[in-house]
């Protein structure tokens, strides 16, 4: 009976699984994975959230952000401390999820008091801001960003710094989605999933029902930056070794999370995963056939998923298996 | 030492003043009536009881502790229990979950599990009569259902208080008469759960109360034991007609 | 020496003010009137600049009769917009508004890109300029700012002298009420989204005026920033809170520009605009229904 609360996990797993399988056997389709996995993770650590609270954060991208900074960052003050070897990576792990922890915190503290409303206002600003406050008082690299390729070299040596970059990066990614879909799982079925869902459904209702609700948006909050910056530090960091302002703190990333979890499914555990697949094919074939027209394309269709389709398509499945076998396994 | 007292208690919005200067106490157990014609002031006064709004004068005391300007989250750790007057599920989850949120976050906060919460909820949707519905989705029952699935949702909290808003309103008067008697049996049950209304409906009022208070434009106008107090001239008056009958 | 600059700036940043201040009653007025917060506000802004823009190169005519000509044209989307979309989401939950305007916003870059494409533009309007002891202004923007407190004072006439006016009131007062009082809410819900819309677009042409350069699709971004800041300065439902609080905006702005332009290693354009998140989140912390504030 214990066991049954970790069935929904089984299908994310498995897709998870598929993908890594596919990307090593068949030749070419590495990069195309990587991309479908990080798709999937981004989804996933907003969804813990947007999905399970509620309340849009519009300036998701610069907890990415933070995280390559923080990679970067460890990466160029002790890359001539070469006999930490692998040791710089875990101190640019958790400069990461300092930094991006950090502003989620002084943003949510002051923000998340208030009503969905203000909260979106609050978030608008946070993308330019840190931006320009990286910019104007011209720290990390100011406009110019940070190169850490050499770097990386002389801290790691050649064969490592490129292994890192090609391989260890994207599979770290789909290890951290495979931790952001366990703590989805947990937040969803424990005390805190209560919380969230009371405080998603009627604030007021919640609070005199005794929930202290800025405590569990302020957790959910911290929870996906943390996971947000994990994930820049990998997918953008390491795999990329440069950082750049005017691309990391790009709001079409915010803009391609909201569209991941609502078209999957926001607060279900599955969605961000079906979101993030979906979305990930769909960008890529369009790369392919009409560049330059995503953002067109995907801007209308959050408005008809927002208008027609708010359940997305796990919601949509959820209500179908009702009853039947599959059901303990959609969530 | 009172369960709840409020001290010269007023509440203004812009220049109405829905409460003016209501003193009040309740004892532990003791079964309550607040009524009043509509804009008397009943569910203002609960929202400063609850914690929804603050009072612009005044004192809240519970247990002789002062909670004016206390949150509302923490007046449910306390023994605060609350139902409303236009129901307030959480629409898209089971009525097992809605009244699971009760049990983990009332009184036993920080010292009760998921697991241990839906038993609770179980017992609790059965007291009330909603056990073939636990499963279904809140927003999908009607409203009646819905009031009695708050019902259980608040005593699912363990509260000290239950402040019930227009929890009768609507109800076939057969349904009147079987909650009245349910919660006459919960309050003799719990021993802790002390039932205070907010009723238009004096069938229920009768039947429950030991104890009522008559609300007229944010003013208390009585105070007294039920029959006491339905008999009083000024209380006649307000209602616009002839001393009730005993039914 | 110092004194003069900062005097000079000042006035420069309270002229800049108001046109702020009015580019902001718009998104007061949405949120006052629907409780929408209209993301794609800066979008909006864009579009009015192209407007003038374009009246300018392509017919020659100066971006004052540009200003009703964006009136219309957001008007026009406003209503477009409204019938829609935003129709359909009256009592949905605020998340599903926000990510609508927010949709708008960006489906309004993209198709600006695809028809004027992402260089930046600019045209020159030059009628001469004024010469002000501490600061010379040209006349552009003193004519941008004018134009702005006309527009105040006749949104402030149609408030309360005209009958559309005196309803839209009536139903940020009491929808239900108004409702019942024979107010067509519907209608009123969508004339005011799209009057709200047709002063964002207008505002841009006046941007325009004073900052003739730098038009591309993307140029909203930072208008969106500086009108929240400005709209929670204000009272996020005020639409005259919004005009006092971009005067009060274009004077921070200005005034620490000049400051931070002391600071050596510092780039003080982009920490003009940290400074903006920076104010908001502090207005937020402390009072966060506007210094100005209309309770909520």
């Amino acid at each position: 009976m214990k066991g049954s609360k970790y069935l929904p996990i089984i299908p994310v797993y498995i897709g998870y699984l598929v993908l890594f399988l596919i990307a090593r056997g068949m030749p070419g389709m590495w990069q195309l994975m990587a991309m479908l996995v990080f798709y999937c993770a981004v989804g996933q650590a907003f969804n813990i959230f947007f999905g399970m609270t509620g309340y849009v954060n519009f300036g998701y991208v610069a907890f990415l952000a933070l995280g390559v900074y923080g990679m970067a960052l460890a990466i160029h003050y002790f890359h001539q401390f070469s006999w930490l070897g692998l040791g710089i990576v875990i101190i640019g792990l958790l400069l990461a999820m300092v930094m991006a922890g950090l502003l989620s915190l002084v943003v949510g503290a002051v923000a998340l008091r208030l009503g969905g409303a203000y909260f979106a206002i609050a978030t608008i600003g946070v993308n330019e801001g840190f931006r320009y406050l990286i910019e104007g008082a011209k720290i990390w690299g100011g406009s110019e960003g940070i190169i850490f390729s050499k770097q990386m070299t002389e801290a790691f040596g050649r064969e490592m710094a490129n292994r890192l970059s090609t391989l260890w990066a994207d599979i770290s990614v789909l290890l951290i989605a495979a931790v952001a879909a366990l703590i989805t799982l947990y937040f969803i079925k424990g005390k805190i999933g209560y919380a969230l869902m009371a405080l998603r459904e009627d604030e007021g209702a919640a609070k005199v029902m005794g929930i202290n609700v800025t405590k569990y948006k302020l957790i959910a909050f911290v929870t996906s930056a943390l996971l947000a910056g994990l994930i820049g530090a990998m997918a953008w960091g390491l795999k990329l070794t440069y950082v750049f302002p005017p691309e990391v703190f790009d709001i079409s990333y915010t803009v391609e999370a909201i569209v991941i979890v609502m078209l999957g499914g926001a607060g279900t555990l599955l969605g961000p995963v079906v979101g993030g697949l979906l979305y990930g094919l769909a960008k890529y074939w369009l790369t392919v056939i009409l560049p330059g027209f995503q953002l067109l394309i995907f801007a209308p269709i959050i408005i008809v998923i927002v208008v027609a389709f708010p359940e997305g398509v796990v919601g949509v499945l959820k209500r179908r298996v009702k009853g039947t076998a599959l059901e303990p396994f959609i969530l | 030492m009172a369960l709840l007292r409020l001290e010269k208690v007023t509440k203004r919005f812009g220049g109405l003043v829905a409460v003016n200067e209501v003193d009040l106490h309740i004892e532990a157990g003791e079964s309550i009536g607040i009524v009043g014609p509509n804009g008397s002031g009943k569910t203002t006064l609960y929202n400063v009881i609850s914690g929804v709004y603050t009072p612009e004068e005044g004192r809240v005391f519970f247990e002789e502790q002062e909670i004016t300007f206390l949150p509302p989250y923490r007046r449910a750790h306390l023994g605060l229990g609350r139902t409303f007057q236009i129901s307030r599920p959480f629409g898209s989850a089971t009525v097992r979950e809605n009244v699971a949120v009760g049990a983990l976050f009332g009184t036993l906060h920080g010292r009760i599990g998921v697991d241990e919460a839906l038993k609770l909820a179980d017992r609790y949707i059965e007291l009330v009569g909603l056990s073939e519905l636990k499963d279904k989705v809140a927003g999908s029952l009607t409203p009646v259902e819905k009031k009695l699935m708050e019902v259980a949702r608040a005593l699912a909290m363990r509260p000290k208080l239950l402040l019930m808003d227009e929890a009768m309103a609507g109800m076939h008067p057969k349904d009147i008469d079987r909650l009245v008697g349910l919660l006459k049996e919960i309050k003799e049950e719990e021993k802790i759960a002390m039932v205070a209304m907010v009723e238009h409906i004096m069938r229920a009022v009768v039947g429950f109360a030991e104890r009522v208070v008559v609300m007229h434009f944010g003013r208390k106008l009585v105070d007294a034991p039920t029959a006491e107090a339905l008999k009083d001239p000024k209380v006649v008056e307000v209602y616009l007609g002839c001393p009730l009958e005993e039914k | 020496m110092i004194w003069n600059q900062l005097a000079g700036n000042l006035t420069q940043g309270l002229i800049l003010g108001g046109v702020y201040g009015m580019a902001t009653m718009g998104l007061s007025l949405i949120f006052g009137v629907l409780r929408v917060v209209n993301v794609g506000h800066g979008a909006f802004v864009m579009v009015g600049a192209f407007v003038a823009f374009w009246l300018f190169t392509a017919l020659g005519l100066t971006p004052i009769a540009a200003i009703p000509a964006a009136l219309v044209v957001g008007m026009a989307l406003g209503f477009l917009f409204f019938y829609s979309v935003m129709r359909r989401l009256v009592g949905a939950p605020e998340l599903t508004s926000l990510l609508a305007t927010f949709a708008m916003g960006i489906i309004l870059e993209e198709v600006v890109k695809l028809i004027f494409g992402t260089e930046y533009r600019g045209y020159n309007w030059d009628v001469g300029r004024v010469d002000l002891s501490v600061t010379v202004l040209p006349w552009a923007k003193i004519y941008a700012f004018l134009g702005s407190v006309a527009i105040a004072v006749l949104l402030y006439l149609w408030f309360n002298k005209t009958r559309a006016g005196t309803a839209v009131r009536s139903v940020v007062e009491d929808s239900e009420g108004a409702r019942v009082c024979g107010v067509n809410v519907g209608w009123i819900y969508a004339l005011s989204f799209a009057i709200g819309i047709g002063l964002t677009v207008a505002s841009g042409v006046l941007l325009t005026m004073f900052i003739p350069v730098g038009i591309n699709p993307y140029m909203g971004g930072p208008y969106t920033l500086k009108a929240f800041v400005i709209a929670v300065l204000g009272g996020l439902a005020s639409p005259y809170g919004a005009f006092f609080g971009g005067l009060i905006f274009g004077l921070i702005e200005n005034g620490s520009y000049t400051l931070f332009a002391l600071l050596p290693g510092a780039e003080p354009f982009a920490l003009t605009r940290f400074l903006s998140f920076a104010i908001l989140l502090l207005i937020l912390l402390l009072k966060p229904t506007g210094l100005l504030g209309a309770k909520e």
